[in-house]
């Protein structure tokens, strides 16, 4: 009996470890499977033009810069990185301002109807973008705005507001309402209380969104195209170009090169925001 | 310092009214407690009175100055909360600091009433530390010198303590006794335990459904309750009650039809009264109401008798010790100055609730 009680727990314990090692390797293989394409688009966008058709597939060859040389010395990507970086940080910065004190209200303004009309907002999301962007194009030659920095700007707060208020909302009713009722006790009017207590309080949550909130716009292609032509045109525009060419074909190197460049951003926000989720939460911002 | 007026006000929530018409004058320095069953509207009283509710009728001064109508920041008061609201993102410091930082008091100053009120506290090493790295008496403490370096009109305290384990709350009881003996500030506290309400209060003020059912000094209360629910909601253990009918002046007919002689005609000579005595005033004697004795506990100082007359279970305290045994039949009097007649009501819940 006692080498059965002694071998048990061991046994459960290889076992146990056993299953870990498989969900351990399942997450493995999940994750190499997304992203295997982001590294094989790395690897492709500095390969030489002869290295990308070969079969099979090179892993090893002469690296080269020249695709990112040939093309971000070119006139037009350049501009359009800029492009992308003004409609993409002005719109996540004008989404999380409104959204953030429409959220506030929502969460703690009693007022008639509140609620119904956060519902309308939300629900507004559910309109696909497509069937936005036509009546967009046709308001914004109407006032001559097409192709504008302002123009995507606010096309993506359409989408961007709503979404940054739900958020913000959530997070607010998740504060104690005695916080501010202290603050405002204590010498704040209501708006003071907002920006002394409730936003350094609400950082990280706010960070996060707003950085969300860029990844969205920046990656945003449909709006994009339909309503700028030349001068605001953004990456994700100038990608479908490049790789819808259909008088030389698509360049490959090209379309990786200018890819990468436009992912990078991406994950380094990505994982910024993760380390200030986790912050946010260890900070254990509603207690206390 | 000063006095607090609070005159014929009203609450009403859209169509329904939860506070109807408390008049209430406290004098400078004095500390009030109120009381009552939840949702009676304590909280809402005092959430009127920090300018955190809208006044839907009468008035509030504090002092001379009529604040019905100002801003929670303009009525110079300070307010603990039950659940502290300490500023998560402050230093211990910052938050005691807050308020007078707000009122553009110099550096050196808040310093120094920081430190002042610290020290009262025994805050001292604690000044530099987040509210989240503070154990819940810590906090409380926090939230009570955060109050308290203001130097306001008014205190305000919604339940302060009822976030503390049993022990700490008894400490902290004695410890805002005597910083109010210090301070002499204006208080109003709200508390549904009645033990923290006698201890603190120069008044207490028992409300009920929105109104004030009794105010009074806190053993006035004691003695003479006007109702069967003041006289349930003060005393602990709590008063027992017997309802029925008065036959020949001093004889009280219980539904069942027991009869109990009483040692006093009713005063009012009312047909129908609840009696109500207190477990503390019962004696045991050779003679009086018969009893059948279910359960004795002994604490030492004192022994507490579950009994049953006519099959209804009341309590019965003895200071010292007895020999009474469960199952044995014994008689009960009672002074007749200690026994209580009230106009019949349902007996409150709070009577059935047992303290903490
Ligand atoms: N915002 C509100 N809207 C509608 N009714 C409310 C609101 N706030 C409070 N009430 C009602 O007012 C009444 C009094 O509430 P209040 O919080 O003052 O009770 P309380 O005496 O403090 O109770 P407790 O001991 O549980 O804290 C309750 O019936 C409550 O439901
Ligand atoms: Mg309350």
């Amino acid at each position: 009996m006692t080498s059965i009680d002694t071998t048990a727990p061991k046994l459960r314990r290889r076992r146990r470890s056993y299953s870990h090692a498989a969900r351990v390797g399942g997450a493995i293989f999940i994750s190499l499977l997304f992203l295997f394409p982001v590294f094989w688009m790395v690897l492709t966008s500095f390969k030489s033009q002869v290295d990308i058709f070969t079969t099979p597939p090179k892993l090893f060859f002469d690296a080269t810069w020249a695709t990112y040389i040939e093309y971000f010395t070119r006139a037009d990507i350049p501009d359009r990185l800029l492009n992308t970086v003004i409609v993409a940080t002005g719109a996540g910065i004008l989404s999380i301002v409104v959204g953030t004190l429409s959220g506030y209200a929502l969460a703690r303004i009693r007022l008639r109807g509140a609620a119904t009309f956060g519902v309308l907002i939300l629900m507004s999301r559910g309109v696909p973008p497509i069937a936005l962007a036509v009546p967009m194009f046709l308001v914004a030659r109407n006032m001559g705005l097409t192709d504008k920095h302002i123009t995507l700007i606010f096309a993506y707060c359409t989408f961007l507001i709503p979404y940054v208020m739900w958020l913000m909302r959530s997070f607010f009713v998740s504060l104690p309402k005695e916080l501010e009722e202290s603050a405002m006790i204590d010498g704040c009017s209501r708006f003071g209380a907002f920006f002394k207590i409730i936003v350094p309080i609400s950082m990280p949550g706010i960070l996060s969104t707003l950085i969300f909130s860029i990844i969205l716009a920046w990656e945003e292609l449909l709006f994009a195209l339909v309503l700028t032509s030349r001068d605001a045109v953004t990456i994700p525009v100038a990608i479908a170009g490049i790789a819808g060419d259909t008088e030389t074909g698509a360049n490959w190197a090209a379309l990786t090169a200018v890819g990468t460049v436009t992912v990078i951003p991406v994950v380094i926000f990505a994982l910024l925001v993760q380390k200030w989720l986790i912050q946010g939460l260890a900070d254990g911002a509603t207690k206390g | 310092m000063s006095t607090l007026d609070i005159n014929n006000v009203r609450k009403a929530y859209g169509a329904v009214q939860v506070i109807h018409g408390i008049t209430l004058n406290i004098q400078d320095g004095e500390f009030v407690a109120l009381v009552g069953p939840s949702g009676c509207g304590k909280s809402t009283l005092l959430r009127m009175i920090a300018g955190l509710e809208e006044v839907t009728a009468g008035d509030i001064a504090i002092g001379d100055r009529d604040v019905t109508d100002l801003p929670p920041k303009a009525r110079d008061i300070a307010m603990v909360f039950q659940n502290y609201a300490l500023y998560p993102h402050m230093t211990v410091r910052d938050n005691m600091g807050f308020a007078l930082k707000q009122r553009r008091t110099p550096k050196a100053e808040i310093q120094e009433r920081v430190a002042d009120a610290a020290r009262i506290l025994g805050l001292e090493d604690l000044l530099g530390r987040k509210p989240r790295a503070l154990s819940g008496g810590q906090r409380q403490r926090v939230a009570m010198g955060r109050a308290i370096v203001r130097n306001p009109n008014v205190f305000l305290f919604d339940e302060p303590l009822s976030n503390l384990d049993a022990k700490l709350r008894v400490q902290m009881r004695s410890e805002i006794k005597e910083l109010h003996q210090r301070l002499r500030t204006t208080t109003v506290y709200v508390t549904h335990d009645q033990i923290e309400a006698m201890t603190l209060a120069d008044r207490v003020v028992v409300m009920n459904g929105g109104v004030i059912e009794q105010e009074g000094p806190p053993l006035e209360l004691y003695d003479h309750p006007k109702s069967v629910f003041v006289a349930a909601f003060i005393g602990s253990p709590p008063m027992n009650f017997f309802e029925g009918s008065i036959e020949n002046a001093t004889v009280l007919r219980l539904d069942d039809g027991t009869k109990l002689q009483l040692p006093k005609p009713d005063p009012k000579g009312r047909e129908r009264i609840t009696m109500g005595v207190r477990p503390e005033h019962f004696e045991l004697a050779d003679a009086g109401w018969p009893a059948t004795v279910s359960v004795v506990e002994a604490t030492g100082s004192e022994t507490q008798i579950t009994a049953r007359i006519a099959g209804k279970l009341i309590r019965v305290l003895v200071r010292g010790r007895t020999d009474v045994k469960a199952g044995e039949n014994i008689h009960l009097t009672v002074n007749p100055d200690l026994i209580h007649m009230f106009d019949p009501a349902p007996i409150p819940d709070v009577a059935l609730e047992e303290d903490h």
